[in-house]
């Protein structure tokens, strides 16, 4: 044999498999009849519903504000530059849960918000913070804001890496800035930025569980609130594990399905991977391909 | 139409110090073929690119039909035009580039239509006809669905010239259109700006092709060290240069050929 090694780690691993498999089946603890009884039950697909929408919603007013901020990060004028930087400093370096944390006792800094002239001017409208701050706004607020930041740093790379030459010929034709950016720039930074967004979105979907600090009854604080109540914690665990890979394994499907729609014509230079490797694709794997 | 199509007065274009080029007088008729030669680092891209001002020139000024470029006076002011007042002066000069420059994400025929709609407004059943009209003409009509990851240099470089055509300009700048081509792909991108110049479009051509100066060009200006050192009808400047740093020049041309 050439290569011990692999025979005597292809066995010890099988030997692992087998025991884990063999907890799976044969430990009671996981009541796998409980989590069946559970799995479909209707406050866990609203928590579920829930925890889609929270993913999605944050998604996309994460990516919007990201692109806004990409621009000004790469504008010509200084104050947009520094006022973007600050922005990503910030809410990159902030955590998640303690900013969810924050904007939930928003109040407590701003008893009311208000659209007006600022420092003392008149105010054309107001709102009582605590009617506009609930749970789920404090949620999205800061899973998007956090997402806006590293959205916009993937997205300066992307809008970066299409060539000056395009920019340039895009001048000579005749079209502006805006059609340049529109029609030329972003529809490439976007194509080179899916792959990540695919993984932040992934990502994004974990982080919604830590909205159950706020008592959102989301994916998780459904299964917590059903086992505090009937102490069957290991099988509403089971549950949200459950659905959670379920909900990761469409989103890389659809990732590959979207990268695809978006690659037409640039087929011949990649090579197909399918969807069920890109499962254990590594982060930004593709990037050093095409970069290479 | 009197005077010239393209006017260059007195240009001079600085990099931080480094003067690139050192006063620039030019003349170019309509239905001109203009060849600009001369060594690497003379100005010779800089002085095209500051003809549709990708470069702002330090001082000078560069006239089409009499029309300031980058510029325009208000009152008795002279104002630096915005990116956009430049944009609608900027369609009537068509540019090739060594290195392209297609839109990637784009199909062939999509790259040639993106500007007549985008800039335009041509509807876009027009515009297909316009340019697959086009596209014959350069000999990309079969290729209309490609996209340019999948086209040799030489399609690439037809397909841009066709996409800024799509613009109908007034006059067009080549950057060393061939220079980045493989040996055996340059004769099908002269033979169509060949054909372009027998269809009475005004040319400006910066190369290193002298064969093509010679038959096509109407004149020969020889650039070096950001000034034209010499300039007249092809035959006259390449058989019987007056200037010794011209006569060095075609001689090292003619070693490497
Ligand atoms: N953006 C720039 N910044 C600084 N220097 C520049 C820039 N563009 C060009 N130069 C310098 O200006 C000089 C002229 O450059 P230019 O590209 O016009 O020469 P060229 O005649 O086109 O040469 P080549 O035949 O190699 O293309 C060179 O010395 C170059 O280094
Ligand atoms: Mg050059």
């Amino acid at each position: 044999m050439r290569h011990p090694g692999h025979w005597i780690g292809a066995v010890v691993l099988f030997i692992c498999a087998a025991v884990f498999l063999e907890i799976l089946v044969t430990n009671q603890n996981l009541q796998w009849p409980v989590v069946a009884s559970y799995l479909f039950s209707p406050d866990i697909l609203e928590g579920l519903g829930r925890t889609i929408l929270l993913t999605l919603l944050s998604m996309v007013i994460g990516l919007a504000v990201g692109v806004v901020l990409a621009i000004m990060r790469l504008s010509a004028n200084r104050l947009f530059r520094v006022v973007s930087w600050g922005w990503i400093w910030f809410f990159r370096g902030v955590p998640p849960l303690v900013q969810m944390i924050f904007w939930y006792n928003f109040a407590l800094l701003m008893p009311e918000v208000s659209i007006g002239i600022p420092f003392g001017g008149p105010k054309l409208a107001a709102w009582d913070t605590n009617t506009l701050i609930s749970p789920f706004s404090a949620a999205i607020l800061g899973l998007a804001f956090t997402e806006s930041a590293y959205a916009a740093e993937m997205l300066r790379a992307g809008i970066q890496a299409v060539s000056g030459g395009q920019t340039e010929a895009a001048a000579t034709l005749g079209m502006t800035q805006l059609q340049t950016l529109r029609r030329i720039v972003l529809p490439q930074a976007l194509r080179i930025v899916i792959p990540p967004i695919g993984n932040d979105t992934i990502s994004m979907l974990k982080f919604t569980s830590l909205v159950s600090v706020l008592a959102l009854p989301d994916l998780l604080y459904s299964a917590q609130m059903i086992y505090a109540r009937t102490y069957q914690t290991i099988p509403l665990l089971v549950v949200a594990t459950l659905w959670y890979l379920v909900l990761t394994t469409v989103l890389t499907v659809l990732e590959h399905a979207v990268e695809r729609s978006f690659s037409v014509g640039e087929t011949s230079r990649r090579a197909h991977t399918p969807w069920w490797q890109r499962l254990f694709r590594r982060p930004f794997a593709r990037q050093r391909e095409q970069a290479a | 139409m009197a005077g010239p199509l393209l006017k260059v007065e007195r240009l001079h274009k600085a990099f931080g110090t480094h003067e690139v080029l050192r006063g620039i007088d030019l003349e170019i008729d309509e239905g001109e073929v203009m060849c600009i030669v001369g060594p690497s680092g003379s100005g010779k891209s800089t002085l095209l690119r500051c003809l549709n001002y990708l470069e702002k020139p330090k001082s000078g000024a560069v006239f089409l039909k009499d029309e300031p470029i980058g510029v325009r006076w208000q009152g008795d002011r002279l104002y630096e035009m915005t990116f956009d007042q430049l944009a609608r002066q900027r369609r009537r000069m068509g540019m090739v580039f060594q290195g392209f420059h297609l839109f990637p994400h784009k199909t062939v025929l999509e790259n040639v239509i993106e500007a007549p709609i985008i800039v335009n407004r041509t509807p876009r059943r027009k515009a297909v006809e316009e340019a697959m009209a086009l596209l014959e003409k350069v000999g990309m009509k079969d290729r209309a669905h490609y996209h340019p990851a999948q086209l040799s240099g030489g399609q690439q470089q037809r397909t841009a010239i066709a996409r800024s055509l799509a613009m109908r300009p007034e006059l067009m700048l080549f950057d060393e259109p061939t220079s980045a081509l493989d040996p055996e792909l340059v004769g099908e991108v002269l033979a169509t700006m060949h054909q372009l110049a027998d269809e009475g479009m005004t040319m400006v051509v910066v190369t290193h092709e002298m064969g093509f100066a010679r038959e096509v060009a109407d004149e020969l200006v020889f650039m070096d060290e950001g000034v034209i050192v010499e300039q007249g009808k092809p035959a006259d400047v390449l058989l019987n240069p007056q200037h010794e740093r011209t006569q060095t020049f075609l001689a090292r041309m003619r070693e490497e050929a």
